[in-house]
C-alpha cells in the first residue's frame, strides 16, 4: 500500500515540478532566483536530509537485529535531522519574505513556495511519524517481529528525501542563475 | 539481446546484478552484492557486509558517504563556470545517481519483491509523462506571463 501511495505522490510532485519549470524565467518582477537563492545554505540542508536517510536505514537495521537502544538512538537522529531541515526551510522562507519574495510577489514565488512548502509539509508529517516510532522503540513496542511498521515509515521518509534530491537539482542548482527576462531590469532587494 | 535484457531487468536473471532468487522476506538472501560476478560479489560482500550476505551497517555507511560526495560534487560544479551546456546534463546525471542510490539501497527496492519495483517504476513513468506533456504544451502555448 505504501508503494502505491508513493507512486501517486511521484505524480503529485511531478506536476508541481513541471509547473515550476513551465513558468521558469517568466516572472516580470523580482526578486529573481539569481538574486535570492542561497546555494551554500541549501546544500547544507540537503546534506542533513541525506544523512537522515542514512540514520533511518541504520535505525531499521538495529530494530531488525533487536538492539533496542541503538534503534531508538538512530530513529531519534532521524527526528533531529528532520527538525533541523525544517529549521533551515523556515529560515529560508523567513529570509525570502524579508527580502520581498512571497507567494504573491511573482510567478517564481508562487511556484517556489507551493513546491517547497508541500515538500516541507511532507517532512513535518515524517518527523511526527518518526517521533512516534522513537517513542514506540524506547518503550519496547517496536520490536523485531513488527519491524515492518518502521520499514513502511522509512519508505515514506526516503521518498521525501528523493523528492528533495530532484527539487535541489531543478530549483536550486539549475535555476540559481536565472535572472529577469530580456528587457526587464534587476530588482532592488530590500534590507 | 533477450538474454541481456533478462540479465539487466529480471529478478531471477542471476546475471550482472545477481538479484536474490528467494522470497523477499527470506533472511540473508544470497547474491545481494550490488556488483555482479562471483569473485567480485564475494569481495564486495566481504568488504561491506563483514562476509554476511545481507546488507550491513558498513554498507549503509558506504552508500551514505557516496551520496554525500555526489552532493559535494554537485555544489562544486555549481561554482565551475566553464561547463557551458554540459552543466545541466551533468547535474541531472548526478541527481539520478543519488535518486537510484536511495531508492535501490536505502528503500531496499533492489532487494524487495518485484511487484513493488513494477508499481514504483510505472508511477515514475507516469510522472515523467505528465512532466513532459506539461513542458511540451507550455512550449507550444507561447509565453503566458501572469505577473
Amino acid at each position: 500500500m505504501m508503494w502505491a501511495f508513493l507512486g501517486s505522490d511521484v505524480m503529485f510532485f511531478g506536476v508541481f515540478i513541471a509547473t515550476y519549470l513551465v513558468y521558469r524565467g517568466k516572472s516580470l518582477v523580482g526578486p529573481y532566483p539569481s538574486e535570492i537563492l542561497d546555494i551554500p545554505i541549501t546544500s547544507v540542508s540537503t546534506f542533513v536530509l541525506l544523512m537522515s536517510s542514512l540514520a533511518m536505514v541504520l535505525g531499521l537495521h538495529y530494530v531488525k537485529e533487536g538492539q533496542k537502544n541503538k534503534a531508538t538512538l538512530w530513529i531519534l537522529v532521524v527526528v533531529v535531522l528532520g527538525a533541523v531541515f525544517m529549521g533551515f526551510q523556515f529560515y529560508e522562507f523567513r529570509t525570502f519574505a524579508h527580502e520581498g519574495l512571497t507567494p504573491r510577489t511573482n510567478i517564481f514565488g508562487t511556484t517556489f513556495f507551493i513546491l517547497t512548502g508541500i515538500h516541507g509539509a511532507h517532512v513535518t508529517i515524517g518527523v511526527i511519524w518518526m517521533a512516534f516510532m522513537a517513542y514506540s522503540s524506547h518503550f519496547g513496542q517496536l520490536r523485531q517481529d513488527n519491524a515492518l511498521d518502521l520499514e513502511i515509515a522509512g519508505l515514506y521518509w526516503h521518498f521525501v528525501d528523493i523528492v528533495w534530491i530532484v527539487i535541489f537539482t531543478v530549483i536550486y542548482l539549475i535555476s540559481a542563475s536565472d535572472g529577469p527576462p530580456a528587457g526587464v531590469g534587476p530588482t532592488m532587494i530590500h534590507g | 539481446m533477450a538474454n541481456l535484457w533478462q540479465k539487466l531487468t529480471q529478478h531471477d536473471g542471476n546475471g550482472w546484478w545477481n538479484l536474490p532468487h528467494g522470497p523477499s522476506n527470506e533472511l540473508n538472501p544470497p547474491y545481494e552484492g550490488p556488483i555482479g560476478g562471483a569473485w567480485l560479489g564475494n569481495l564486495w560482500r566481504t568488504i561491506t557486509h563483514g562476509n554476511v550476505s545481507h546488507a550491513g551497517v558498513g554498507f549503509y555507511w558506504l552508500v551514505g558517504f557516496v551520496l554525500a560526495v555526489i552532493t559535494l560534487v554537485e555544489v562544486w560544479l555549481f561554482t565551475v563556470e566553464t561547463l557551458g551546456g554540459w552543466f545541466i546534463p551533468i547535474l541531472l546525471f548526478l541527481s539520478i545517481g543519488k535518486f537510484v542510490g536511495v531508492v535501490a539501497y536505502f528503500m531496499h527496492l533492489r532487494f524487495d519483491h518485484p511487484m513493488f519495483t513494477y508499481i514504483f517504476t510505472a508511477s515514475m513513468i507516469g510522472g515523467i509523462l505528465i512532466f513532459s506533456i506539461l513542458l511540451v504544451l507550455s512550449e507550444n502555448a507561447g509565453t503566458p506571463v501572469l505577473f
